[in-house]
């Protein structure tokens, strides 16, 4: 068949009537009346109807229709007719015309499939078709199939126009699109990095690039001054539900600019990228210093689609008689608290204490939870009598208290753990009362973020890298109280309370910067020997920039409203970074391994990847999960001499006797009943009783991978 | 000296019931759940583990009146005497029975120790539900007392189906009632292969007992069996690969101790595990996950093995009713420290953990001096051999 006269199935038009078209695609799905077929044949384009009918079919053609099965590809020419009144079909596009065939190929058989691949049913009124749900690893493993439907068709699509817009975009704009390399150095973003190891410098490994941070301020001091990329990047970081071990980022930096030139450009940018999912963005977006996010909604990632914003109440217990707030503010706490208004049907005493106050807070790292329920122009509580009346009244005007108003109050010595736990008790309580609006999108930049963190050693480290500018540049690179209080010029972009994107304005000055490594307590040979190549870069003229990077995937899931990043992947890892498709990360042979000279690297430590560890001991102690100390060693590798001895002597005995496992065989019984059951134990929590760890209604393990 | 109770019952005559073993003072092992005791089982693996509920046989006990007086201390999960005071409370009078798990011979060489007798009960009589196992298809509760009846009771009480029990095979509970003995309808027999390993002193006294039991009237014949010491090879390799699989629950998870500072739960494991095993049991624990993992054919060709020996038996039982063998073994003299040395100390009390069968130990009978035997018969014959120690017993008593 020659495909050059095809039409597309879902642009086919009434303008076609009575018009011989050729059509190619896949039997979504078939309905035979007897003698009488119709197929939903799909292409990219959509859906159309084709008939094959003995009255104008060929016969030939009409036998061979009969074995036609779900997603088999095949070609089609015929007439395009408008269907007889009555039995049109309002779930597709061109569902007033079908196609009557007068020839068919079938171009490839397709075998039963692992799932539906139709959602449009061929009758109007019927429901739906193909919502069974399917699992994602199935989805994955056989993401080809997956990519045919419709829906992940459009997202694909959706996805490339969102790409196309932001290069349509940063082009208009004079921002150059330059790749920078994935094998490169390991860059300081603080991620693992993902190691390729060298054949030609054995022992020698590349690092797949966590962001392209450093060759972007090459190419600002290049010259290039306006620079973009579609960025791969690699983290192998811990598992989290939606993340990729490789996404994909907007990257861009810009010379001779500053803040406000990238806050203006960016939103115009994500206000267009927004409208391609019919998304309005109101603009400008609102900012937030770091500060001012943490003291609000305890998160530099403020969710701004509600309120629930936290109200700090310390001064109103300095001279309080409660015991515990008054040991808190003397060791220099705070106590802050949210007015969760007219909520109070729904948030009973019980929920209050017995989930909030003795569950939830603490499971977010509070020691306790002070909650007040507001009646009859008082506050109910179970501590309420604690307090003053003029302890109480301040809390009524502090939070603007009316009727049916609860409030939750944190105090904790710790300002890190009030606002964190606050935070989370009012994202969690959000979700509950289903207070946070659909189809909303809440856009605020947050800025003056900290430079610097404190670490455990007594030191500080980069809150972000080192190369972002502080604030200001008169500080004491010595004075670690000093170098806290400093703020970064940088800024993260935070949509509905999650990072789409981050960036800052560079350090051009190669003083400035001896200063920060110098805070960070790095030495002049330290410093050479981490960022060389980099700070000689610095010796030649670098000029003032900054940039931003973009996660296009989070993007385009939040535009899409997916429910996970992995809907606009077209072929994502799984939550374990795996791939179900291809079977990737796979073992490879030990000659793979030689010739790379990664065997026996580092001395006795075992290999990833690599067939057997070597020692019969350390095997077995691996499979059996029985850690096994230097002390026990010598004893150990004697039972398995031991092991071994008994083995041959078994060996060499001859027997065909059937093999018994116990002398009399288990009767196979059923448990009563049909239902599973929940044990008593469990529902009680003495089942709990025993065990070393345990959150909430679970048992408490170490993390599944590091 | 070292208390023979790890934990003491706090109101021993609770058990106010009226049943046939009422006021019987019991004490147990830690491998038996009670509801609310440190059901420890002698093992880090375990620290602090309180069971939730009562082991069948508990319940059993307490049903049929027996004040529990507390849990003797005992080997981690019950395996070798290495620190197990089995046999201490009936010595010192603290009890009038003792329920010790039997794996490899505990309990029978245990009763040995303390000059009492001991009983290892047939495979599938009596309910494992609640019973910290390690090697499920040789294990078996064993009851020691003063007095075959009193064994008798216990077993009684204790044994039966239990519709909660997976494990048990289908059969009815066989007649355990302790009748009458006729020696002249009585047969006995001795495996040839097993006198020829005994030393001079241990087969004299041996003899003694045969003389004995022949002028009783007893029939006492000489058997073969060249396979006989096959059952040991059985045991060990048989033994670790159940211990290796039962042991694998002990993950610190639902209970145990949990090493700090793994950053995974693959390091969780492997830290806690290790923490958690003392060396006897890790060396059993190892060679076990060795056959499992590394040599699984030879844990089959084991079980083969296994399967000839029961035919074996068969066939000795046709030619006498029970089989009389020695207890101890002949390097049976100090503690045993490692696998090897627990495992010579076991030598003749394996085979009925292998073959399922019932075996009791007696006291020295007619020799007077010795460590005395145990005898056998088939499976489900409890209560034959029973009557059958009973009516030896009561020879040795005068009749008391």
């Amino acid at each position: 068949m020659n495909y050059s006269k095809r039409h597309f199935c879902g642009q086919l038009t009434a303008d076609h009537v009575a018009r011989t078209v050729q059509l190619c695609g896949w039997v979504d799905a078939y309905r035979d009346h007897g003698g009488l077929l119709f197929i939903h044949l799909r292409d990219r384009s959509g859906i159309v109807q084709i008939v094959f009918t003995p009255e104008t079919t060929p016969a030939a053609i009409c036998r061979e229709s009969a074995m036609l099965r779900a997603e088999y590809c095949i070609a089609v020419s015929g007439e395009v007719k408008n269907r007889l009144a009555g039995t049109e079909n309002p779930h597709i596009e061109t569902g007033r015309l079908e196609v009557v065939v007068h020839d068919m190929e079938i171009l490839a058989e397709a075998e039963p499939l692992p799932f539906a691949i139709s959602d449009k049913s061929m009758v109007a009124g019927a429901e739906t078709t193909g919502k069974e749900a399917v699992s994602e690893e199935l989805r994955l493993q056989y993401r080809y199939l997956d990519i045919r439907r419709p829906a992940m068709h459009h997202n694909l699509l959706l996805r490339h126009r969102i790409f196309q817009c932001v290069r349509r975009f940063l082009d208009e704009r004079g921002f150059v699109e330059v790749e920078t390399p994935v094998l490169t150095m390991s860059t300081p973003e603080g991620a693992r990095d993902y190691l390729v190891p060298s054949r030609v410098h054995q022992g020698s490994f590349y690092a797949l690039p966590q962001s392209p941070q450093l060759f972007k301020q090459l190419l600002m001091i290049g010259g290039v001054e306006r620079y973009f990329q579609m960025a791969r990047c690699f983290r192998d970081e811990d598992l989290r539900p939606n993340r990729q071990p490789e996404f994909t980022q907007l990257d861009l930096e810009a010379s001779f600019i500053d803040e406000e030139f990238l806050y203006k450009m960016i939103e115009e940018l994500t206000v267009k990228m927004f409208t391609l999912g019919g998304i309005t963005l109101p603009r400008p977006f609102p900012r937030m210093t770091y500060a001012e996010a943490m003291d609000a909604t305890g998160s530099d990632r403020p969710d701004l689609r509600f309120g629930l914003r936290f109200v700090d109440v310390t001064d109103l217990f300095v001279n309080t008689d409660y015991a515990i707030f008054r040991q808190i503010l003397q060791r220099g706490g705070c106590i802050k608290g949210i007015n969760i208004k007219g909520q109070s049907d729904k948030l009973s005493k019980n929920v209050l204490q017995n989930e909030y106050a003795k569950e939830i807070a603490p499971s977010f790292g509070a020691k306790g939870m002070t909650w007040m329920r507001a009646e009859n122009d008082r506050l109910e509580s179970n501590i309420v009598q604690y307090f003053s009346e003029a302890e109480l009244a301040g809390l009524k005007k502090r939070f603007a208290v009316a009727d049916g108003d609860v409030l939750i109050m944190v105090a904790d010595p710790s300002y890190a753990i009030v606002t964190s736990a606050l935070g989370q008790l009012r994202l969690h309580l959000a979700h509950r009362l289903g207070l946070i609006p659909a189809n909303s999108f809440h856009p605020v930049w947050v800025t003056e973020f900290p430079l610097f963190e404190a670490t455990e050693e007594g030191g500080v480290t980069s809150s972000h890298h080192p190369f972002t500018a502080p604030d200001r540049t008169d500080f004491d690179p010595k004075n670690i109280e000093e170098l806290l209080a400093l703020r970064s010029r940088a800024y993260d972009l935070v949509v509905n309370g999650e990072e789409l994107g981050g960036g800052s304005i560079r350090i051009n000055n190669r003083d400035l910067q001896r200063k920060i490594f110098a805070a960070l307590g790095l030495t002049e040979e330290e410093t050479k020997e981490k960022f060389g190549f980099f700070l000689r870069a610095f010796d030649f003229g670098a000029p003032p920039h900054g940039g931003l990077a973009l996660g296009m995937d989070r993007t385009v899931s939040m535009i899409l409203q997916t429910p996970s990043i992995r809907e606009v992947i077209a072929f994502p890892k799984n939550r374990s970074a795996a791939c179900p498709l291809t079977g990737a990360p796979s073992k490879v042979k030990r000659e793979q391994l030689a010739e790379l000279g990664l065997l026996n690297l580092g001395g006795k430590a075992i290999l990833p990847g690599s067939a057997a560890k070597e020692n019969l001991l350390d095997r077995v102690s691996w499979v059996s999960r029985i850690g096994v100390n230097a002390e026990e060693r010598p004893l150990l590798e004697d039972i398995l001499r031991q092991s071994r001895e008994l083995a041959a002597a078994v060996e060499t005995l001859a027997v065909d006797e059937e093999p018994i496992r116990s002398p009399a065989p288990a009767a196979h019984r059923l448990r009563p009943g049909t239902e599973a059951q929940r044990s008593p134990f469990a529902a009680s929590g003495q089942l709990f009783k025993n065990a070393p760890a345990v959150k909430g209604d679970y048992f408490k393990v170490a993390t599944i991978l590091e | 000296m070292e208390s023979i109770f790890c934990y003491r019952n706090p109101d021993a005559t609770t058990s106010a019931g009226s049943g046939p073993l009422r006021g019987t003072k019991v004490a147990l092992q830690p491998t038996f759940s009670v509801a609310g005791w440190p059901t420890e089982a002698g093992s880090q693996a375990l620290d602090g583990f309180h069971a939730l509920e009562d082991a069948a046989l508990v319940e059993r006990l307490r049903a049929a009146g027996a004040d529990l007086v507390g849990f003797t201390r005992v080997s981690e999960f019950g395996f070798g005497l290495m620190g197990n005071a089995a046999g201490k409370a009936l010595q010192q009078e603290q009890a009038a029975a003792e329920l010790v798990l039997d794996l490899s011979g505990e309990a029978r060489l245990a009763a040995a120790r303390a000059g009492s007798c001991g009983f290892k009960p047939s495979y599938g009589l009596i309910p494992r539900l609640g019973i910290v196992g390690l090697m499920p298809s040789l294990e078996s509760c064993g009851i020691l007392a003063r007095k075959v009846k009193t064994i008798g009771a216990v077993l009684a009480a204790i044994a039966g189906p239990d519709e909660r029990d997976f494990s048990l095979p289908a059969e009815p509970l066989p007649d355990l009632a302790i009748g009458g003995i006729d020696p002249r309808q009585t047969s006995i027999g001795v495996i040839a292969e097993v006198l020829q390993e005994l030393p001079s002193d241990m087969l004299a006294n041996l003899t003694k007992e045969l003389a004995g039991l022949k002028k009783m009237g007893f029939s006492v014949r000489e058997l073969s069996c060249p396979d006989f010491a096959q059952n040991r090879l059985v045991h060990r390799i048989v033994g670790s690969v159940e211990a290796s699989s039962c042991a694998g629950r002990y993950d610190s998870v639902r209970y145990g101790k949990r090493a700090p500072g793994a950053k995974n739960w693959n390091e969780m494991y492997l830290q806690s595990r290790g923490a958690a095993f003392g060396t006897l049991l890790k060396s059993y624990l190892i060679q076990g996950a060795f056959f499992q993992f590394e040599r699984y054919p030879v844990y089959e060709k084991a079980c083969r093995l296994r399967g000839r020996f029961l035919k074996e038996l068969e066939q000795l039982s046709a030619q006498a009713d029970f089989l009389l063998l020695p207890t101890l073994a002949a390097d049976a003299a100090g503690e045993p420290a490692t696998l090897g040395e627990w495992y010579a100390q076991a030598a003749h009390t394996l085979c009925a953990n292998v073959s399922g069968r019932p075996a009791l130990h007696l006291p020295p009978i007619f020799a007077g001096q010795g460590g005395g035997f145990q005898l056998t018969g088939p499976r489900r014959g409890d209560g034959r051999l029973l009557a059958l120690g009973d009516f030896l017993l009561n020879q040795r008593q005068g009749g008391e």
